[in-house]
């Protein structure tokens, strides 16, 4: 158990997770000064552990390629291509049985991982072997996923589907715990184990690091890059199929504003642009966070919607910016000194 | 660790100036189409906490549009805070900022953790929320709808008029505009979306009634704008294209007459080619004044949102709703049950706007 302590100290002192801790800790205080009644109740809290599993998952999905040295903008596209398939085929298997069994939806989750991963492998084939920059990878494979998914449903919604598939996966364990909270930490603790405990967690980090280093050591970075893409994919296939149980229909548009939001939520957990950093810790905490702002946000009827957007892409912007500013500051000490010297120097240079 | 503490206080401070005062929305909110007639007119009333409200009506009532800045729900909310003023009740819309059926469902899935007491939705997907409404039924929040007349979670469903009339209403106008002759089609928002699918519906057989020179496209019956001029435009660009006979097109969402005039007029088909459908009047004064739309059918937001929190009220007070009920609003005075439906209820909310009355509507 000395590994855990140890674990728990470097995620203390990790700045990203320390910010966000503090972040989160002024949000909940400001919640309880001025809507004690209306944040803290228990209904609060569980409503939104139901709702961030299914941007979470996805957001987890980008963090991977992101420390890989890429990004990730297809998880939406994979998301609704995989709850349309898989919703056309929950009202095939209702018509075929009458009864949709527990096996069944065993059976359509199986086949909504599955198509996940094709989808990741793709673009990861797309990444490695044929070398086009993920950015534009995974923008072309967005645009192909949704196309297809519009073709499949001519653009209308998937609806009328079983509701038992919805009562299952947007149900409570116990009558508490939301399941769609289940399959997220079920999915961050596979994930950690593959970051923490494997070589293929190491290899991914060396090869976010430093590509040529890693090819040198003789890691095949094309088979770590397919295999991280892969892994987004399936927990984007996982985000949609709980957006399929959470909305009991599917549509090639849903949730299109996730894709910002994935990456914000990366960013803001610490995860580096550039690739080699980044964990799973600060990620589940950045998504936290986020759902706690918005779900505050939302107690304000007098903080117009219209300011949402500025707001996250405002956070973004500001995270990467201080981001800059703090591991610039790092070697010199003070960040506001460094901040001043860097200023002065630059007037000093001006005139 | 002292820096980012001090950052971020500054942060919480800005933030709590902007969550405090409650005429900032106001002044900033880039609503360019609300009207001059009470700039005020946020829910400032009610703003600091609520137990503070009239006896035990404290009620907090929420309507949520399919968005915010969409003007026809600009509109929407001057008839909110209209019906806030007049009652001096929390009642205030909310809306995303952008039309997502996503966002909707969370929004209320939020409010409903905020345990407000009613909510009013007018939904982007109705069948999306089905889940979201029935949590919000079960935990004893009065849910009312508009536009929504598929969804079976619901208390009641606030119609502004009876879909079948209202589609008859307006093919009346496209066929009065089309000399009562020649080919047409229809165009929805959404094929999903119920309301606009009934009016089509309803402009169909009034046609194979009334008026038997008229022809439905038969190759494509009914196409989709997607509640937007520009989709509206591209269709009907295409579709005048594909088929030189076609004549008129029956518009049923606020972007779609608009979006086909645009097209009727960059085609040169003015006067040859014809369409009608629901318009917000200062949106389109130069259309209908030019003479390439001869006439728009409408019913205005403002009332239909006035009308759901009258509703909401009444349901809220516990009053039986009956057939012919009276909520005080324009239009919405003889309320009647949808024929076999126990949650459905239409007034008679429809207006026609035409070159002469365009300017009278103020909005």
């Amino acid at each position: 158990m000395s590994t855990s302590r140890r674990n728990v100290a470097s995620f203390v002192k990790d700045t990203h997770i320390r910010r966000l801790l503090t972040l989160m800790i002024l949000w909940m205080i400001f919640m309880a000064i001025f809507r004690f009644d209306k944040f803290y109740t228990f209904l609060n809290f569980q409503t939104m552990a139901a709702q961030f599993p299914e941007f979470g998952l996805m957001a987890l999905g980008v963090m991977l390629c992101m420390i890989s040295g890429g990004i990730d903008l297809s998880v939406v596209g994979v998301a609704n291509f995989t709850s349309i398939a898989c919703g056309e085929l929950l009202k095939i298997l209702a018509e075929r049985s009458g009864e949709l069994t527990g096996g069944g939806i065993l059976l359509i989750m199986l086949l909504g991982v599955l198509i996940g991963a094709f989808a990741g492998i793709f673009n990861g084939l797309l990444v490695s072997k044929i070398k086009i920059p993920p950015i534009l990878a995974t923008l072309g494979s967005y645009e192909l996923f949704r196309g297809i998914a519009i073709i499949i449903t001519e653009g209308k919604a998937v609806a009328n589907l079983p509701i038992k598939y919805a009562e299952t996966i947007a149900g409570k364990l116990f009558g508490i715990i939301p399941i769609q909270l289940v399959f997220f930490v079920v999915v961050v603790i596979i994930l950690s184990f593959l970051l923490n405990r494997t070589t293929y967690g190491t290899k991914l980090y060396m090869l976010g690091t430093n590509k040529t280093a890693s090819e040198f050591s003789g890691h095949n970075t094309d088979t770590v890059l397919i295999q991280t893409y892969m892994l987004s994919g399936i927990c984007a296939a996982l985000g949609g199929l709980i957006m399929l149980a959470n909305y009991n229909s599917a549509r090639a548009d849903y949730g299109t504003v996730y894709t910002l939001q994935c990456v914000l939520i990366a960013v803001l957990g610490g995860t580096s642009p550039t690739g080699g950093k980044g964990r799973i810790s600060g990620t589940v905490l950045a998504i936290c966070v986020l759902q706690m702002i918005s779900a505050g946000l939302n107690r304000f009827p007098q903080i117009s919607s219209f300011y949402i957007p500025l707001f996250w892409g405002g956070a973004l912007l500001l995270v990467m910016v201080w981001n800059t500013i703090t591991v610039n500051g790092k070697s010199g000490g003070g960040f506001i000194r460094n901040f001043l010297a860097q200023l002065n120097i630059k007037t000093g240079s001006g005139k | 660790m002292k820096r980012t503490l001090s950052l971020l206080l500054v942060l919480l401070m800005v933030f709590s100036i902007v969550a405090c005062s409650p005429s900032t929305p106001d002044t900033t909110e880039p609503s360019t189409e609300e009207p001059a007639t009470d700039p005020a007119s946020e829910p400032s009333a009610e703003e600091p906490e609520e137990p503070a409200a009239s006896g035990d009506e404290d009620w907090e009532i929420v309507v949520v549009p399919k968005d915010a800045s969409n003007p026809w729900f600009v509109r929407m909310e001057v008839g909110v805070n209209e019906f806030a003023e007049e009652t001096g009740l929390n009642v205030y819309q909310r809306g995303t900022p952008e039309i997502d059926a996503t966002l909707q469902s969370q929004l209320i899935q939020d409010l409903i953790a905020a345990d407000v007491d009613a909510i009013c939705v007018v939904p982007v997907d109705p069948g999306s929320l089905e889940p979201v409404l029935k949590q919000a039924m079960d935990a004893g929040i009065v849910v009312i709808a508009h536009e929504g007349a598929s969804l079976q979670n619901v208390h009641y469903d606030i119609e502004a008029f009876n879909n079948e009339q209202y589609g008859a209403f307006i093919m009346d106008n496209l066929a009065e505009a089309m000399g009562e002759e020649g080919v047409y089609t229809t165009m929805v928002a959404h094929v999903t979306n119920a309301s606009h699918n009934e009016w089509a519906d309803g402009g169909v057989k009034h046609q194979k009634e009334k008026y038997p020179n008229m022809q439905l496209l038969e190759e494509e019956p009914r196409v989709e704008s997607e509640d937007n001029g520009d989709v509206a435009y591209q269709k009907a660009k295409e579709l005048f294209k594909k088929y030189p006979d076609l004549k008129g097109i029956m518009g049923t969402s606020s972007f779609d007459a608009p979006g086909v005039a645009r097209a009727i007029q960059e085609l040169g088909l003015v006067g040859k080619a014809f369409t009608s459908g629901t318009g917000m009047p200062a949106d389109n004064a130069e259309l209908l004044k030019s003479g390439i739309v001869k006439s728009l059918t409408l019913w205005d937001p403002a009332l239909a949102g006035k009308a759901m929190c009258a509703l909401a009220v009444k349901v809220l007070r516990g009053e039986e709703i009956t057939d012919g009920v009276d909520l005080g609003v324009e239009g919405y005075t003889n309320m009647t049950f949808k024929e076999g439906s126990e949650t459905v209820l239409e007034g008679q909310g429809w207006i026609t706007i035409t070159a002469d009355n365009v300017d009278s509507f103020g909005f």
